[in-house]
């Protein structure tokens, strides 16, 4: 009983019922009703889907596809087309069943005030069959976007969505974009104690994984390549990152090792430098099993298209 | 945010921070973090209290989330294309600067930057009748130039006074000054002072590179972090108080390559949403005045489009024909 209570403790209303039911302890019926819509929340999202395949059959389609519970970081330097990705996945996720979509939640956290609204619905008017006002106000609705303007705010706004992930079954989907974005401020604010530095985005993340794990759902965070590529190996086990760098992959970690250890998988974003074409690439790496997957694709008006080519 | 203290939010009185404090716990964070139920043993406060206040304290330093329907809504009915007056750049900006974000012109020098905000702040100012705050950190900006771009769009001598008088110049030399003139432009809007006829539409920043370059380099951390406080500050000016944002950059040469590359590095790079690349023109046929324009980065339109401008005909409102470049 008193686990059941724990966790209901970030659902507003299901809290201040509880609370008041500690103070007098009287009628066990109205405490009976509370612990029925806390299961009852809690089952509705627990049967959920397991795997992550219907999002994007492209990308998830092999033996090592994520399942909910899972943590991809996208990496990439800008221009790379990972925005562009996340715009795609949401619009998978909130379009309706009968156009092809999931018809599942998203919210979506912005750390760099970088969302254009607009673009979003370009991509949506163009995947729907008929555009309509209606339709497209209709699939907004399942989108949720949060504006964070330092780290200590993101990790207390995470805090605080626990709530809204306990009273919204269908919310699966949770991004970030990005998770870099106050990488230089924290440095600097943490003075000379790397720990002090990373301590705040080392919470954030445990907490990440904490809500990832419990709500089943999944995370996709962008990291920004902010560093200069390096010119030889240095760091790290030589034996991944010389698998890096056959890929063709320019990688270099810096966030605090709470992330890199929560991330289960790994997405590099790049483009074709050459001026004749206009494709972007991305490799597909499982931390676990190591496998490394290569894909294509173009960006057009309605948004990411892979191509139908893998290498 | 972050230290706890006697008054933060109700609740939080001073007895309750010493004794919190008395056990480690000292900022927000740790209070929204730490298990309730073991602090309200050991503090001898009572568990709802220490409920309560966390959900205050969540309520009034997280971030509220915006429905994806209602910001629609907002955005349909706030957002909006300003014209920079050069109808080839406004092919690139695919109609024209957009109001909650922020466009960079980047080019090396002598190609046009300077003149393209000038530009774009007579535009403004005169075709639009909005108001324009242009922060000047190089020292290009004259106001004999700005009014004879005024002069050839009109005769009228009261629309040039006019249109002046909506173009607010404050000078930055530092990126403390900068940030000052920022912040100076958000409590303006604030209080809406009524001495001005209308509202800041756009934000000229010419250039960031100035204010920003002597911090950089070496194993300095500060440099980058200001940089990015910088960054913050415009982006959430743009997306706060729906403006448009146009900041100029110079170009660097790349360490190994010894390739051209817009400066202020990687971390800048994801700051501006759009950017375009000014390069005076190359070729036997260039006169002195061609310069092209290139998108190398757009939320919207894909990269590589190209198009050709005549510097010395952007006072004017006819412009020189523009050649569709190929997607390079």
């Amino acid at each position: 009983m008193c686990s059941a209570f724990h966790r209901a403790e970030s659902g507003t209303e299901v809290f201040t019922v509880t609370c008041l039911f500690r103070a007098t302890s009287s009628s066990t019926s109205a405490l009976l009703i509370v612990c029925l819509h806390t299961v009852l929340l809690l089952l509705a999202r627990l049967e959920g889907r397991s795997s992550l395949k219907e999002i994007e059959p492209y990308l998830f389609a092999n033996e090592d596809s994520p399942v909910l519970g899972d943590i991809l970081e996208f990496h990439g330097p800008e221009g790379t087309g990972k925005t562009e990705m996340l715009y795609h996945l949401t619009a998978r996720c909130i379009l309706p069943k009968s156009e092809g979509g999931l018809e599942v939640e998203v919210l979506f956290i912005d750390t760099d005030y970088h969302f254009d609204m607009l673009r979003l619905v370009t991509i949506l008017e163009h995947r729907l069959s008929q555009s309509c006002e209606e339709v497209v106000k209709r699939c907004l609705g399942r989108f949720f976007l949060v504006y964070c303007s330092s780290s200590i705010q993101l990790l207390l706004t995470l805090h605080s969505l626990e709530a809204m992930f306990c009273g919204h079954p269908s919310l699966r989907l949770l991004i970030v974009d990005s998770l870099s974005a106050f990488y230089w401020i924290d440095r600097v604010n943490g003075g000379e104690s790397v720990n002090l530095q990373e301590s705040t985005l080392k919470k954030c993340s445990q907490f990440l994984e904490k809500l990832v794990k419990e709500y089943r759902l999944v995370l996709f965070a962008t990291t920004q390549s902010i560093m200069r590529k390096t010119s030889h190996l240095r760091e790290g086990p030589s034996s991944a990152f010389s698998h890096l760098s056959d890929a063709g992959v320019d990688y270099r970690p810096y966030l605090c090792k709470a992330w890199q250890q929560v991330v289960k998988h790994r997405i590099f974003f790049s483009k074709d430098d050459s001026k004749t074409s206009n494709q972007f690439s991305l490799v597909s790496r499982h931390l676990k099993s190591n496998n490394f997957k290569k894909h294509f694709f173009i960006i057009g008006e309605s948004g990411v298209e892979f191509c139908s080519y893998v290498s | 945010m972050g230290l706890l203290r006697a008054g933060l939010c109700p609740g939080l009185t001073q007895d309750v921070v010493q004794l919190l404090r008395g056990r480690g716990i000292r900022t927000v964070v740790d209070l929204v973090s730490a298990d309730l139920e073991e602090v309200a043993q050991k503090c001898g406060l009572s568990y709802k209290a220490l409920v309560a206040l966390r959900r205050v304290l969540l309520a009034q330093f997280s971030a509220f989330p915006f429905n994806g329907a209602d910001l629609y809504e907002e955005l349909k009915t706030s957002t909006a294309i300003l014209s920079t007056g050069i109808e080839s750049l406004d092919k690139l900006l695919d109609a024209g600067l957009y109001t909650g974000e922020v466009t960079e012109i980047v080019g090396g020098p002598g190609s046009g930057k300077t003149q393209v905000c000038l530009c774009v702040a007579a535009n403004v100012a005169h075709g639009l009748q909005q108001n324009v705050l242009y922060i000047d950190s190089s020292g290009g900006l004259t106001g004999s130039r700005l009014l004879q771009l005024l002069q050839a769009r009109t005769p009228v001598e009261e629309e040039q006074a006019g249109a002046l008088q909506r173009i607010q110049v404050v000078r930055a030399y530092d990126i403390f000054q900068m940030l000052d003139a920022l912040q100076d432009l958000r409590s303006t809007v604030a209080q809406r002072v009524s001495g001005s006829s209308g509202t800041v539409k756009v934000v000229v920043v010419d250039s960031v590179t100035a204010v920003v370059s002597p911090l950089l380099g070496g194993q300095q951390r500060e440099g980058l972090a200001l940089m990015m406080q910088l960054a913050q500050e415009l982006k959430t000016l743009a997306r706060d108080l729906g403006l448009a944002v146009v900041v100029t950059n110079h170009m660097t040469r790349e360490r190994d390559s010894g390739k051209l590359k817009p400066a202020l590095g990687r971390s800048w790079s994801f700051v501006p949403s759009t950017r375009i690349l000014l390069d005076t023109g190359e070729g036997a046929g260039a006169s002195g005045s061609q310069r092209t324009a290139c998108l190398i980065k757009s939320p919207r339109l894909p990269t590589g489009f190209q198009e050709t401008v005549d510097i010395g005909t952007w006072g004017t409102l006819k412009q020189s024909p523009a050649l569709q470049g190929h997607p390079t």
